[in-house]
């Protein structure tokens, strides 16, 4: 084939320009480490990433509805159990309260640590995590008992999502669980007040039943942080795995990249080197 | 005998001819660098032999011609290349533009926003009380619609970029065609007796430039005119005359041609390639398809998150004295609305409460509900307010009236009476833009409700059948998050613009319909990037074939110039030779 001017020229120009653009990209894939830097790069792999990314940022909000709902389980669980110990503590008084040697005075003196005790159930009733109330069902800005243990709260059970298609009741209805205990101290405060011995006994058995109740409470909450738990190990890993999966896709093998953007260069240099050459040569340099 | 003039007459034809050769050569070596020349050389042929006697004698030698080399196939291959690589080159540059807008990789892209959005539910679901949670989520809600807006913005202004571009073109054109037109009449003007070599080359260059901007398909005449014809077959040069596109259509942004006897065709959708072609393949179906495709995901997300805002309640009812207007209009009727499609007309449509207030320490909250059984898409919204004021009156309550303001719906509530809203299957709520969270129906008109100014109003519970309603209360919260992962059916479009635009539905989350869409656009751009890189190639290889039969090789030249120069000394020779002749005969004594 003929060679003219133009095409030594243009030749030149084309190939060039074309190794310059994957050098540019070449560096461009180990300047910022990623692999992916334009949508069109990897479009497939780009909608992969995205999903990725949605969920991620799900799975780390379920994480953090998972961490609130151990913290307001957490505080249920301690009120609780110093309620039980509150129960154990009447109980034992009402015992004691029950024998024929005590006699009224020392009956109406024990009313008052009933009261107390009324006093600080109502404290521990009114736990609160971040300034909701965890027994008021879901008027968990109220206040949900009052000194006479009456109740402001409602019937439900506050509840948060800890999975896509999962929710957990973390808060908990307290007239359900606290009203018939308040029944029965104030009951029993009336009992020793009025020295009726029977009712005193009667009080016992009730405050078997309040333990209890609090008791079956407390391993529902435990079995309740239990599957928190294992959701939130299941969330790590998914986390661990997704991000992994993530940096795959989108992150460079900088190794590669580096070896990549060398070998470029070497042929960038070639190409310029004989480029140079070919462009001197002319017939013009040699007649006289 | 043929006589000393003779010999003298030979080495003038020499002489004159090497002197063409000389000029030719010194011509091509001009051009060197002229990218549309076409090398001349110069045709030489021995002149007719005159008969001395018995013998014929040669005359000498004539240039006859001077004439190019080029290959018209593999010029209008060239021509028909470069025009449909500048239609992906333009293609590409805008896509890049596109790409900047749909850039994922910071955390204000859309689909960052999105997840956020939800999130932003979850902590509310988590604290429906909290003011801290309602405050990041109203922020968190007007950033997306900015965004829809924005992107919105951005993509018609490159649809506006676009026709600036094909208008700038269409003048470019017009000028080129004019000018194709003078060179045909002065080509066939001269090529009465001569070739116009350099005329050609002229106008192939014109035609080149004609075939980088729009479509074309040319042939020459017997008389040495060029025929030019576009798109549709509308002829834009045909001998001295050409015919100019304009731009025209109800928005000016489609391509015309006017025809010699004003009949006007629309062109726009047949122009497949060169610039032109690309400018309008980059706005009328990758831009348009952008634009219908966000405006369809915007118009669902609005609707999902609207239906379902509007069961709820937020912490407080609307109050005593407060006027509640919806979003939506119509002048008509309901199915006028951008949503009224969705309206059913059923009988238990939904709860509309009513708390009375008169005694303040005792409010009672009363239910009626609306059936919507008597209405249909032709009712119009003065028909659905007395609807409601009918069932309200007929449950004996009263104390909140609904009337049309403005084309849209309006509750007005009594100095002590408060209202909310429960349990609507009718879809009419929302539709009608009320107890809503968005307002506007695409990724332009998007936007808060102007109600959640009071942030108490976004509404994360749901008034409960016996009507209480607890400021903890997050169901509605727990039903909007469950969105996120509800597969709807969002139409998807394909824009092509000889078929037109088509509408088709696609099931899948608000959220991978985005990701899908940026995935396509991805894919429509590394096709479009293939594209310019596989036609530069063919256009490199083109042209190489092209610059191997037309440009000028020096190395070639300056041999000619040697050629021509000793034959010039040669001829020089001769006549001194011839001179020495006569010398010796005159000097004969």
């Amino acid at each position: 084939m003929r060679v003219t001017n133009k095409n030594v020229y243009d030749a030149v120009k084309f190939n060039l320009a074309n190794i310059q653009e994957e050098l540019h990209k070449a560096n461009q894939v180990v300047a910022t480490g990623k692999r992916i830097s334009a949508l069109s790069d990897d479009p497939v792999r780009l909608t992969e990433s995205l999903h990725i990314r949605s969920a991620l940022s799900n799975t780390e909000q379920l994480g953090r509805n998972i961490s609130m709902g151990t913290s307001w389980l957490a505080a249920s669980e301690s009120s609780l159990s110093q309620v039980q110990d509150i129960i154990s503590d009447t109980r034992a008084l009402c015992i004691q309260m029950a024998n024929g040697t005590i006699d009224a005075s020392q009956r109406a003196a024990a009313a008052n640590i009933v009261q107390n005790n009324i006093d600080e159930i109502v404290s521990l009733a009114n736990t609160d995590v971040n300034g909701q109330y965890i027994f008021a069902g879901w008027k968990t800005d109220t206040v949900p008992f009052g000194q006479d243990g009456t109740y402001y709260g409602d019937n439900h059970a506050f509840t948060i999502k800890i999975g896509n298609d999962t929710t957990i009741e973390i808060g908990s209805d307290g007239e359900a669980l606290f009203q018939a205990l308040f029944t029965t101290l104030s009951d029993l405060k009336n009992a020793l007040q009025g020295n009726d011995v029977d009712s005193i006994r009667g009080a016992t058995t009730n405050l078997d039943i309040d333990f209890d109740r609090i008791t079956t409470k407390i391993s529902d909450i435990g079995s309740k942080m239990i599957r928190m738990e294992t959701k939130e190990k299941i969330y790590q890993d998914a986390i661990i795995t997704n991000t992994e999966r993530l940096s795959e896709i989108e992150d460079a093998d900088i190794a590669a990249a580096i070896i990549d953007l060398a070998s470029r260069q070497l042929v960038y240099q070639a190409a310029l080197a004989s480029s140079a050459r070919v462009m001197q040569l002319s017939l013009v340099d040699f007649l006289s | 005998m043929s006589g000393l003039g003779l010999v003298l007459n030979i080495a003038k034809t020499a002489l004159s001819t090497q002197q063409y050769g000389i000029d030719v050569t010194g011509h091509n070596i001009a051009n060197v660098n002229n990218p549309s020349y076409s090398r001349q050389s110069p045709v030489i042929e021995a002149k007719e032999p005159a008969s001395y006697g018995r013998i014929l004698l040669g005359q000498g030698v004539d240039t006859t011609n001077v004439v190019r080399a080029t290959d018209r196939f593999i010029e209008q291959q060239l021509r028909e290349q470069k025009s449909n690589e500048l239609a992906f080159e333009e293609m590409e540059q805008h896509m890049k533009v596109l790409e900047g807008y749909l850039n994922e990789n910071s955390q204000t892209s859309i689909s960052a926003l999105l997840s956020d959005f939800w999130n932003l539910w979850h902590d509310i679901s988590n604290n429906p009380a909290g003011s801290a949670e309602r405050v990041a989520l109203y922020e968190h809600g007007s950033l997306v619609s900015e965004k829809f807006n924005g992107l919105e913005a951005d993509l018609l202004q490159l649809e506006t970029d676009l026709t600036g571009a094909v208008n700038f073109g269409v003048s470019r054109i017009n000028e080129i065609t004019g000018e194709i037109a003078d060179i045909n009449t002065q080509i066939v003007g001269i090529e009465a007796s001569k070739v116009a070599n350099d005329l050609r080359d002229k106008r192939t260059a014109l035609v080149s430039e004609l075939a980088e901007y729009i479509n074309i398909k040319s042939f020459e005449q017997s008389n040495g005119s060029l025929t030019i014809i576009t798109a549709k077959g509308c002829v834009l040069i045909q001998g001295n005359e050409s015919y100019d596109l304009e731009m025209g259509g109800a928005a000016g942004d489609r391509v015309t041609w006017r025809s010699s006897g004003n009949a006007i065709v629309d062109i726009t959708d047949y122009i497949s390639s060169g610039k032109l072609g690309g400018w309008l393949t980059m706005r009328d179906e990758v831009i348009a398809k952008c634009g219908l495709d966000l405006n369809a995901l915007a118009k669902e997300f609005i609707w999902a998150i609207n239906n379902q805002h509007s069961q709820g309640v937020g912490l407080n009812l609307f109050e005593p004295d407060s006027t509640l207007t919806g979003t939506y209009l119509t002048s008509t009727d309901l199915d006028a609305l951008d949503f009224g499609s969705e309206i059913q007309f059923i009988a238990d449509g939904f709860k509309f409460w009513i708390e009375d207030r008169t005694a303040p320490a005792n409010p009672v909250m009363n239910a009626v509900s609306i059936d919507l059984s008597g209405l249909n898409g032709s009712s119009s919204l003065a028909d659905v307010a007395t609807a409601i004021n009918n069932q309200i009156a007929a449950a004996g309550l009263a104390g909140v009236t609904a009337s049309v303001s403005g084309n849209a719906i309006q509750f007005t509530a009594g100095s002590d009476y408060a209202f909310g809203f429960s349990d609507d299957t009718s879809n009419i709520l929302a539709a009608l833009g009320v107890n809503t969270f968005f307002q506007g129906a695409g990724s332009g008109s998007m936007e808060l409700n102007p109600v959640l100014h009071d942030k108490d109003y976004i509404a994360a519970a749901k008034i409960e059948a016996d009507g209480s309603y607890a400021s903890g209360d997050n169901t509605n919260a727990l039903a909007i998050v469950d969105l996120q992962h509800t597969s709807t059916q969002i139409s998807q479009w394909t824009c092509d613009r000889i078929n037109g635009n088509t509408q088709g539905t696609v099931t899948t989350t608000l959220e991978h319909y985005y990701h899908g869409l940026v995935g396509s656009m991805g894919t429509t751009s590394s096709s479009i990037s293939r594209g310019r890189d596989f036609n530069e190639v063919l256009v490199s290889q083109l042209s190489e074939i092209r610059d191997a039969i037309s440009a000028v090789s020096l190395d070639e030249e300056m041999t000619n110039l040697m050629k021509f120069q000793h034959a010039y000394a040669a001829a020089a020779k001769l006549i001194t030779v011839a001179d020495e002749m006569l010398d010796k005969l005159l000097s004969t004594k």
